[in-house]
């Protein structure tokens, strides 16, 4: 037995090098039965770190512990008490709950303590361990002459459960209050506070009783950890904001900012630098200007070396900053970019190996294993994170409050092209961009993206800068083309905005043949269907800029220029049209046959000699252009012809219903519609090649045409109608919609921004405010918005299949209607975040609930092979009882709920404390069994609710019983009772 | 509450490791060893707490905001002892500067009980290790953090901790050390 126990030993130190030793599960349970303590002692240590929730013998461990639990010896005692929460399942905890329980009152304290946390693990899997054992803490939580340590234990546990049900905690503040203020402890106050923070929001009065010894310890105490968690305390508690009617809440704040402010201020002090900078994160939501006078020391922080606290006063900058700060905030931001660039750039040239998070599991050397593994990920992770961060944060900053606290566009928009420059890309093109998308270059491409995304934003809202912008956007596609070297691949997201941006606003380039070369290299370059998508809308758009001027004569050398430049179009495009992604090929074969259509007017059109004025082929002048301009005298950039205010007499609106047929048909013949579609088509980056709707398909056309023709009225007048910031708006909304759902192409169109991607709900709201010189036009739109939300329901209603867009698309017409007309900045503004945030924690509920499945039941794979299908079986009974246990606690608490609205909770308590005891005690199996049926079935009656949930409980029940049976039966003998 | 306490050495091989919620191993093995990147890049004078390493991050962003999730582990704090660092991995519901303190006291703890601790001692009596940690924290809660009662804890189990100070590490052992430890040799090599 020596023996065993020392290799076990060794397995379990092996096991923490990763070695499985779930096979020797039963020799652990030999060693565990072993009458000598020390090892017994082994035993229990290798249950501890090997047994799951799925081993077997688990089951046959169960009277083991049930006899060393009461056993004569403190030491073997605490044996099973410390492993039972490693190993608990709701079976174990049934069983061994009647002979935990009399050790809350065993004379050694240590044995008491731990009992307390035990009968705790134990009540998260069998909740119903509480009503047993609940009465029995409290006694002891009550009982002054009890040991402080147990107390204190206590106090810990009860902070635990307190946050999951605060309101069944109330009715002991006081003794809570009382060992507060009066036991001196630290670490148990720091729990205290934790535990009043949660409770202070059911229970307003007690702020007021908290307060005055909370400012007091905050005042006087000499313990950090104590000072850090009553500010904490405070904030969380609510305390801030509930103060306004009692006591001043600003004096708190003030002394709390100015406690936190010291907190900072500590030299060499770290970690109170990163634990006030948490605090500060959380009264800037309440105070923010309190916290802005605090500027300096956390701009301090920013460029502290130490990752998290940069993080953490990142987050922090976001919160305060103002008009008056912004400039110089991010100046610092963008100069930390810049520095720490090369650094990088330097470290991850040593290392380019790829991560591999498993290396080190398996095999004999863990050294070597986690060397290799350190150095690839740590060097280009940690502080490419960091960067994207920055990057999203200066972009936040900038945009947030409608671009309120901008006030030089110019600017920005050198800001951003610093951006650009410093996203952290090489990453990416070491990785390569199609083949392994990492997880890495993911959040790469997004930042770029993103800044791309902005670029295009203020091109878009901000006609004043468009110039400006696209100027920039031209700059950035040269530099990409002219410096091979340069950090952007192909691939890059901000290069997709970019080219957008000089196609829709071709006219705008300082060199269109510069930037056509560019764009052309960089199609010849590229692979990615995403990216070719975009530029090859923007090749001919900007060509017919170039030739597709009618004015100019058409001399042999604008014939042989014109030529050359259509050349070298269709030769970059001729390859794309076996390019594996559809929509490429499709828009690659459009594009370049119409190219060759026009080469050949071209080639064919007699140029103007000394005399005769001859004209450039129609086909380049005309129509062309007319596919992207869409009207030919204004010019080509896409918001110059919105700009003209509608008369009042035409209104647009009311029409539609009655004249639909008239209109489809007029609309439908109108040659001009052809153009305008493209126009949009090309606008939105819509994937279907412009032509394709109103030549290519005429049958589809005139079947679906009650819906086409309608959404192209729509668009018609919502763009007339609408200022063109809105519009702009919309548009981007509808780009990003269009981004996520590429095959929907007409009929979404109308129902404008459904799913707008978060980020940019915030950014497209900000709409109104950005478009300086149409403020005045605004009034023009009041009325009209709100008759188009009120049509939107019936366009949507129509669509079944996309009802969850199609909320999103209600939301964002509410917000139209409901800020346009009061032209409310701050609502606006409001809306956006809450509307983030809202939806934000319902993605992260998912996850983090799955998280948590996962961490609990991710060992049921780690089986031996012979095992693996009764594993399998034993996995899922034990998840049929989870289920169970978890709609057993849900019932039981709404039941709780009922009840103790009802107050009469201390009686409900009582009289299941009876019904609970006989599960507990009774020897015969059988009637086990059916008292916590009765009780099961009894319970969905009283609630009303629980219908839904009954249903599953009745399935698995079976199951249950088949178990508990099984468990009973070995257990009869060993149960006192 | 606390989910895991894990020790390791500047070169990131553990020496201890508790997990207070069931996890598969190689998860463990990766959680281990993403920490230990993250750990091991700290320049020395920053502070004890680590951004979540990627296998628990992608939970933890959509936890902070939300009070309701204190299920979630959201903080990671460590301190660097000489060769060894040691790691808490924590829900909300603990105070940061407090799992600091802790650490503290469980290295003074076993500063005694091995009488000037080092990575040799956690080495062979790593199972003592186990057993003053159980002292402080049973299942993930904080039981005890008097340092005379954890360490008083420990002795009352037996000799076995008493025994390995530095010379004695021969012979002399508690019966089922001796043999542990003579196993254990074979492996430090790695």
């Amino acid at each position: 037995m020596d023996l065993k126990a020392t290799a076990l030993l060794k397995l379990v130190y092996l096991e923490m090098f990763g070695h499985d030793m779930s096979w020797a599960s039963f020799h652990v349970l030999e060693v565990m039965s072993s009458a000598k303590y020390l090892q017994k002692r082994v035993g229990y240590l290798g249950a501890v770190q090997s047994f799951r929730q799925d081993t077997e013998v688990l089951m046959l461990a169960t009277n083991l512990l049930k006899k060393d639990l009461t056993s004569t010896s403190i030491t073997t005692m605490s044996l099973p008490i410390i492993t039972l929460p490693h190993v608990i399942t709701p079976s174990l905890a049934l069983s061994v709950l009647s002979d935990l329980l009399p050790r809350l009152t065993h004379s050694h304290p240590a044995i008491r303590k731990k009992t307390i946390v035990t009968l705790y693990r134990l009540a998260l899997v069998y909740p119903e361990t509480l009503r047993p054992a609940w009465p029995k803490i409290k006694e002891r939580l009550m009982d002054e002459g009890e040991d402080p340590s147990v107390t204190a234990a206590i106090v810990n546990v009860v902070c635990e459960l307190g946050w999951r049900r605060p309101q069944d905690f109330l009715p002991l503040a006081p003794r809570l209050f009382e060992l507060l203020v009066d036991s001196g402890n630290n670490w148990m106050a720091i729990k205290l506070i934790k535990l009043f923070a949660t409770l202070t929001p059911l229970e307003p009065r007690l702020v007021r009783k908290l307060l005055p010894p909370l400012t007091n310890i905050i005042k006087t105490t000499p313990a950090m950890s104590l000072l850090y968690e009553c500010i904490n305390g405070i904030i969380q508690g609510g305390i801030l904001d509930s103060t306004d009617d009692s006591i001043g809440g600003e004096e708190i704040a003030t002394l709390c900012v100015s406690k936190l402010r010291g907190m900072v201020m500590v030299e060499g002090d770290a970690n109170l630098k990163y634990v006030a900078l948490l605090a500060f994160n959380k009264i800037v939501l309440t105070h923010p200007y309190l916290v802005a006078q605090q500027e300096d020391v956390i701009m301090e922080c920013i460029d502290s070396p130490d990752i998290s606290i940069r993080l953490r006063a990142l987050d922090l900058v976001v919160g305060m900053v103002n008009s008056d700060n912004l400039m110089s905030i991010v100046g610092r931001l963008m100069r930390q970019l810049k520095n720490s660039r090369s650094a990088t750039a330097e470290e991850l040239n040593h290392q380019p190996a790829p991560i591999e998070p498993t290396a080190d599991s398996d095999d004999e050397s863990p050294e070597v294993a986690i060397k290799t593994d350190k150095g690839a990920a740590e060097a280009p992770l940690l502080p490419d994170d960091y960067k994207i961060d920055v990057i999203n944060k200066i972009l936040d900053m900038c945009s947030s409050n409608n671009y309120g606290n901008l006030v030089d566009f110019d600017w920005y928009i050198d800001i951003l092209i610093q951006l650009v420059r410093s996203a952290p890309i090489p990453n990416s093109s070491s990785l390569s961009d199609d083949s392994n998308m990492g997880r890495n270059e993911t959040s790469n491409l997004d930042v770029s993206e993103r800044i791309g995304d902005e670029l295009r934003l203020v091109a878009v809202k901000v006609k004043a800068l468009r110039l400006q912008a696209t100027r920039a956007a031209e700059s950035i596609l040269i530099s990409t083309y002219n410096d091979t070297s340069s950090q952007l691949t192909s691939g890059s997201g901000v290069l997709r905005a970019v080219a957008w941006m000089v196609g829709e606003y071709a006219s705008s380039l300082a060199s269109p043949d510069g930037t056509l070369t560019a764009l052309l290299q960089l199609t010849k370059a590229s692979t990615s269907a995403e990216g070719l998508n975009i530029y090859l809308q923007a090749l001919p758009k900007i060509l017919s800029l170039i030739a597709g001027d009618e004015h100019i004569a058409w001399t042999p050398e604008r014939k042989t220029m014109v030529a050359l430049l259509m050349a070298r179009i269709i030769h970059a495009l001729e390859p794309l049209a076996v390019h594996p992604d559809l929509e490429v090929q499709e828009r690659a074969v459009e594009f370049s046959e119409l190219l060759k259509l026009a080469a050949e007017a071209a080639s064919g059109q007699e140029t103007s000699r000394d005399g005769d004025q001859q004209d450039a082929p129609l086909l380049l002048t005309q129509a062309i252009p007319f596919l992207f301009a869409g009207q030919e005298l204004n010019s080509v950039a896409a918001g110059a012809q919105k700009n003209v205010p509608i008369p009042q007499g035409l209104d647009l609106d009311q029409p539609i219903n009655p004249n639909l047929n008239n209109l489809l048909r007029a609309v439908e013949s109108a040659s001009f519609d052809k153009p305008e579609q493209d126009e949009f088509e090309v606008y939105y980056h819509q994937q279907q090649p412009p032509i394709a709707i109103s030549s290519n398909e005429p049958a589809v056309n005139r079947l679906g045409a009650r819906e086409e023709p309608v959404h192209s009225y729509q668009q018609g007048s919502e763009e007339s109608y609408l200022d063109p910031d809105i519009v702009a708006r919309r548009r981007a909304e509808r780009m990003e919609r269009n981004k996520d759902d590429p095959f929907y192409i007409a009929p979404t169109e109308d129902r404008s921004g459904r799913s707008t991607p978060l980020h940019n709900i915030l950014q497209s709201n900000n709409g109104p405010d950005l478009d300086i010189d149409s403020i005045p036009i605004m009034q023009l739109d009041l009325g009209k918005t709100s008759p188009l939300s009120q049509l939107s329901p019936k366009k949507i209603s129509s669509h079944k299949p996309l009802q969850r867009i199609q909320v999103a698309a209600d939301e964002t017409l509410a917000t139209s209607g409901t800020s346009t007309p009061r032209y409310d900045d701050s609502e606006n503004s409001l809306d956006g975040p809450q509307r983030q945030k809202h939806k934000g924690k319902s993605l992260l509920q998912v996850d983090s609930s799955h998280i948590g499945a996962f961490s609990l039941e991710g060992d049921s794979s780690s089986g031996p092979l012979d095992y693996e299908r009764q594993k399998r079986e034993d996995a899922e009974m034990a998840k049929a009882m989870q289920e169970v246990e978890r709609l057993r606690l849900e019932m039981q608490r709404a039941n709780e709920r009922i009840q103790a609205a009802q107050g009469v909770e201390g009686t409900v308590v009582k009289k299941k404390k009876k019904k609970a005891k006989p599960v507990g005690t009774e020897a015969d199996s059988g009637e086990a069994v059916t008292v916590v049926k009765k009780k099961k079935k009894a319970k969905p009656a009283v609630m009303d609710e629980g219908e839904a949930a009954s249903e599953p409980v009745e399935v698995v029940k079976p199951k249950k019983k088949k178990k508990k049976a099984k468990i009973d039966e070995g257990e009869q003998q060993s149960i006192v009772d | 509450m606390i989910n895991a306490v894990l020790v390791f050495n500047n070169a990131g091989q553990p020496r201890l490791t508790k997990f207070y919620t069931q996890l598969e191993t190689s998860v463990q093995q990766r959680l281990i060893s993403e920490i230990f990147n993250l750990v091991s890049h700290r320049p020395s004078g920053s502070c004890n707490f680590l951004p979540l390493p990627p296998l628990l991050a992608s939970s933890s962003t959509s936890t902070v905001p939300s009070s309701e999730h204190n299920d979630v582990p959201s903080l990671v704090t460590y301190r660097h002892y000489a060769t060894l660092y040691f790691i808490i991995i924590s829900t909300s519901t603990e105070s940061p500067l407090a799992l600091i303190d802790l650490i503290q006291v469980y290295v003074e703890a076993l500063d005694r009980l091995f009488e000037n601790v080092c990575e040799l001692d956690l080495i062979f009596n790593f199972e003592t290790l186990h057993a003053a940690l159980a002292e402080m924290v049973v299942g993930g809660v904080v039981v005890e953090t008097q340092l005379d009662k954890v360490v008083e804890g420990v002795k009352s189990q037996g000799r076995v901790a008493k025994r390995p100070v530095n010379e004695g590490r021969g012979g002399g052992l508690g019966m089922g050390m001796g043999m542990g430890m003579g196993g254990n040799f074979g492996w430090t090599g790695r």
